[in-house]
This record gives C-alpha cells, structure tokens and sequence, in this order.
C-alpha cells in the first residue's frame, strides 16, 4: 500500500470551535468517500489536504510533502471546490484555460488541454458560452474539468455533484470512478450518502470533525457489533420462519412486511443469524434476503446516533 | 487496513515552481477591469490634470511674464502629483476594492491557492494590478510632463540644479502608487463585498484626513499629518519637491517610518486574510 494523503493526529481549530480533531488516516490510489453531514469538518479536510489551511496540530502529508506551504505540489493535485459563483464573466474555455496559465502552459498546450479536459467533462459544445449562463450541473462541470486540465495524480472533489440532475449525476460518477480506475487518488466529499455509494465502497466517516468510521461499508457494518442488524427475508411461508427465527437468542425483533412475503429480523449476531437460517430456508421458502445496513445510509445513522 | 488498487500511470506534471507565478492574475485582472467601459473613461479623466499642466507650461514658455504668477519649476511637479494621489484613490477604490473582496465572496481563491502558486504571489499578483494603474496616474504623466517642460523650456529645466525633479517624480509617484495599493488591497481583504470595502477604503483615507486638517486647526503642528494617510503622502510630496506648506512640512524620516509602518500592518492584514475560506458556524 502506499499512501498519496496522510493525515497524522492533524487537528484544526478557529478560536474555540473545533473542526477538525485529531484525525489519523491515510488515503491511497482509487476513490474514498469523504461522508458527513453538514458542518461535520469534510471541508476542512479537504482544505487541509490540499494545503489551503495549515493544521493547528498534527502533520498532514500529500504525496510525501506537508501539505500546507508546498505549492509545487499542485502540479499533481487537482481540486474541485465547492463553490461556484467565480468569474462568470468568463467562458468556460476562458476559465479553464486562464487557470492552465498559473500553472505554467504554453498557449497551445493551455487550449489543448482545456479542450481535452473540457470534453472529458462532456462540456465541449458549451465551451464558448459564459459561465454566468450556465446551469447548476454545467458549473460542476466546468469545475470538474479545471481540475482535470493538468492531469492531476490526486483530486480533491467538494462535493462534486451537488446540485446536477440525474443524468449528469451518472456522467459525473462514472467519472469519478473512472479516474479511480485509472490509478489516480479521488477524494470525494458528500453529505449524501448514497452519491458516494455509487462512486466508491471505500468510505472515511466524518462527525463533529472526528473521524467516526474508514474503510470499506461492509467492514464498517462489522465493527459495529453493539449496534443490531438488519437482515430482509422474502419467504413463501414467513410465519414459519418466523417461529424459527424468533428462537434464535440473539434475535431483538421481528417484524412483517406490508405485503406478507417480507420478514425483517434485527439480531446482534448477523452470522449466527445466517448460519442457522438453512434449515429455515428450506423449510419456509426463502426465496431473497439482504440486508438493508449495507446501504451507507444505514450505516451513517448508526454510527452517527451511536 | 484496505489494500488499494494501484495501475501505472505516467503524470506529465511539472515539478518547480515558475520563477514569476503572479503575471496570469495580474493580467487576467487588468483584462477584466479595463473591459468596464466606465472605468476607462475614468481612466482617461484621470490625465485631465495632466494636460492643464501642459498647456500651463506652453502657455509659461509663450508668455513669459505669467511666470511669477504660475512659476513653473520643481513645485508644479509637486502640486500636480498630489492632485494625482487623489485621484489615484477614487480609481483605486473602482479597481481595488473587489480584487480580494470578491475571491473571498464567491471562493475562488481556493481555486487560485489550488494551483501552484504561494499567498505570496497571490498578494503580489493583485498588487500588481493597482500598482500598474497607479503607475499609469502618476509616474506615466509625471514623466512625460517632465520631459515635455524639457523640451518646451529647457532655459528652465536643463540646468542641472534642477535635475532632480526627474527623480523626484518617480520617488513620489512609486510612494503614492504602493501606499495606495496596498492600503487598498489590505481593505478589499477585510471583507467580501467590493461595495463595503470601496466605502471603507474611501471612508478611512477621507475620515484620517478630515481629522488631520482639524487636529491641525487646533494644534497647528505638522505632526498632525502623521495621522493620514493622504497627509503624510502630501507631506512626502512637500519634502521631495520643496513645496511651502506648514501643515506638511515635516522630517521625511518621520514620513517614511509611519508609511513603513502602515504598509507592514497592511501586509501582515493581508498574509492573515489570504487564505483559504472558512465558514464557522
């Protein structure tokens, strides 16, 4: 493993308020998902990676190098704020290409790449248009390609799908994911949950600038023992697996579903749970199951009521 | 811990940092404020003085006999830059008070802090925007008017004891055009609306100086024009060009400390602000 950001012990306040609190972490090649709610400290995180905010305390490492007073770094480091009210006066060729400028591109190379980065984005027909015409997915967008344009190791994405409709959310997740792919370092910060879930599984849980939960969501569900889990049943017969099901010791409830097929069993010990389910299975037709924690959105509330 | 999945890939980016990173901001905030069509015509206003002073010279070398009442010698050079450090405020507040104002409002200064660029050439490339037009206010026409005397009466001006007006002029516009500047610019950082910061850039030159003339009415020392801005930048003036005026008459050591002084607190405002935003609720 090698780690492109790290984050050792970095704490970051202003005056009283606390909005980063020694987090220790570190993030590799591929997409993580940067997960809080609101005002959970996921910008200061953000900003802190990409050395626009120096730590109170700690250490926080982009590509080997302090984050915070390395300006070179941003020769391999694109970001994506969250912010888009800037120079709207400005087509969108303009923007990207007049970023390129500040990093050093001759005035082909700068069109060039602004042109590649811009159709990567899929943002090639509207590049002559004015940013202050543009919609709220089209500003993502734009965004999205000034931080491609210099083909970056690392992205660092502010909520990079705020605000998009549906089909430009897909464009901008199979994106994401296919920079992820392709061995970049993706950071994606959102407070929606399942945005995050479509572009990656690998997820670092912020609350109260505190790292909660890392890691993969189903690694997060198993450290969540004291917490009960949700397992869904689909059956040809659920009230016998319900007389089953509700011997187990380690079952906590049991309810019907609305349309008679479902049984949903919250138990402490979801692997004692499938294990003894086989005879059951057979015997009252479970034709589905799955379980709901799974889903990041499940998982959040845990761990955030928790 | 997870193991992440790692693919080959060549970047192209580039390793050091250029040697001069603040021109793209300079430039690209100079395009955008000389677009604004009322700005030039303010722009061009702000040489009106400029060619009253010319046709006061030809008028002086036509007609000799107007020389003792509108002598033209190192005091004209004077006058006329401090009539263009006024100026050189109003233009400023038009160009200036949104430079860094308005990046804080709408974050783009994460964008620009996201490239390879330190604050430092951040400040310097916005800074640079309000020296050039500065610049353009007072040593541009300074200059020029000093070589138009030149050619227009050089009896008068071509004498070496009077050979110090030509650097005299830039001294005094360079004092003007930086001061101004940065006092500008660390007011633009201090808040996120242009309009705010243009009144407090405005109201705080306008209000020291309103205090200066009254402290001075009272006291009637020179000392009070330590306590303006715009005074203490006249006063700079009186010393270089050997202007009469009491009020301003002052030690150019006592000047130059205070200016030092309020440009250092302006940088040090301006290395606290320039930074990335952060909202704490």
């Amino acid at each position: 493993m090698s780690a492109t950001l790290e984050f050792v012990r970095a704490s970051r306040w202003y005056g009283q308020v606390i909005a980063l609190n020694d987090v220790t972490t570190t993030i590799g090649p591929g997409v993580t998902g940067l997960l809080g709610p609101n005002g959970a400290g996921k910008s200061t995180f953000l900003k802190l990676a990409s050395g626009q905010l120096a730590p109170s305390q700690g250490e926080v490492k982009m590509l080997g190098r302090a984050a915070w007073g390395s300006p070179e770094l941003f020769h391999r480091v694109g970001v994506c704020p969250e912010a888009d009210a800037f120079w709207e006066q400005l087509t969108g060729l303009e923007f990207v290409t007049g970023l390129l400028r500040l990093t050093g591109y001759d005035e082909a190379e700068r069109r060039q790449r602004a042109e590649n980065a811009l159709h990567e984005v899929a943002l090639l027909d509207a590049k002559d248009r004015k940013i202050g015409g543009y919609s709220k997915g089209m500003r993502q967008r734009v965004k999205m390609a000034q931080a491609l344009a210099h083909d970056p190791e690392v992205l660092l994405l502010d909520e990079p799908v705020s605000g998009m409709d549906p089909v430009n959310r897909r464009r901008m997740v199979d994106l994401v994911r296919r920079l992820g792919r392709a061995g970049r370092t993706v950071v994606v910060s959102s407070h929606i949950l399942h945005e995050v879930e479509a572009m990656t599984r690998r997820v670092l849980l912020i609350h109260n600038g505190r790292i909660l939960a890392e890691g993969d969501v189903r690694e997060i569900r198993d450290l969540m023992d004291e917490h009960p889990h949700t397992v869904a049943l689909r059956a040809r017969d659920p009230r016998a697996l319900a007389r089953v099901v509700v011997a187990m010791p380690h079952v906590i409830s049991l309810t019907f579903g609305a349309e008679g097929e479902w049984v949903t069993v919250q138990t402490a010990r979801p692997d004692e749970l499938y294990g003894n389910l086989a005879e059951a299975a057979e015997s009252a037709g479970v034709s589905e199951m799955y379980s709901p924690d799974e889903n990041l959105e499940s998982v959040f509330r845990y761990l955030v009521a928790g | 811990m997870p193991i992440y999945e790692q693919t080959y890939r060549r970047h192209e980016a580039r390793g050091p940092l250029r040697r001069v990173r603040f021109w793209p901001i300079t430039r690209e905030a100079l395009r955008l404020i000389l677009a604004r069509r009322a700005f030039l015509i303010l722009l061009m206003m702000s040489w009106l003085p400029f060619v009253i002073r010319v046709i006061q010279i030809y008028v002086i070398t036509r007609f000799p006999e107007v020389n003792r009442i509108l002598p033209v010698d190192g005091r004209l050079f004077g006058d006329f830059l401090g009539w263009q450090a006024l100026i050189a405020m109003f233009i400023t507040i038009f160009a200036g008070a949104g430079l860094v104002a308005g990046d804080l409002r709408t974050g783009a200064i994460l964008v620009y802090l996201s490239r390879p660029l330190t604050r430092c050439d951040y400040v310097l490339g916005k800074l640079a925007v309000l020296l050039l037009l500065n610049l353009f206010i007072t040593l541009v026409p300074g200059l020029v008017l000093y070589l138009l005397a030149l050619g227009l009466a050089p009896d008068q001006f071509g004498k070496w004891s009077v050979a110090w007006i030509g650097p005299a002029v830039v001294v005094d516009s360079l004092v003007i055009s930086a001061v101004i500047s940065v006092i500008a610019l660390a007011i633009s950082s201090l808040s996120r609306s242009a309009r705010v910061a243009g009144i407090g850039f405005f109201g705080l030159l306008m209000g020291l100086e309103i205090t200066r003339k009254t402290l001075y009415a009272i006291y009637g020392r020179p000392e009070t024009a330590l306590v303006s801005p715009l005074g203490a930048l006249y006063s700079v003036g009186v010393a270089l060009f050997d202007l009469a005026d009491r009020a301003l008459t002052l030690p150019w050591l006592y000047t130059a400390a205070v200016l030092a002084l309020l440009s250092a607190a302006c940088l040090l405002i301006l290395r606290s602000r320039v930074r990335a935003v952060e909202i704490v609720q």
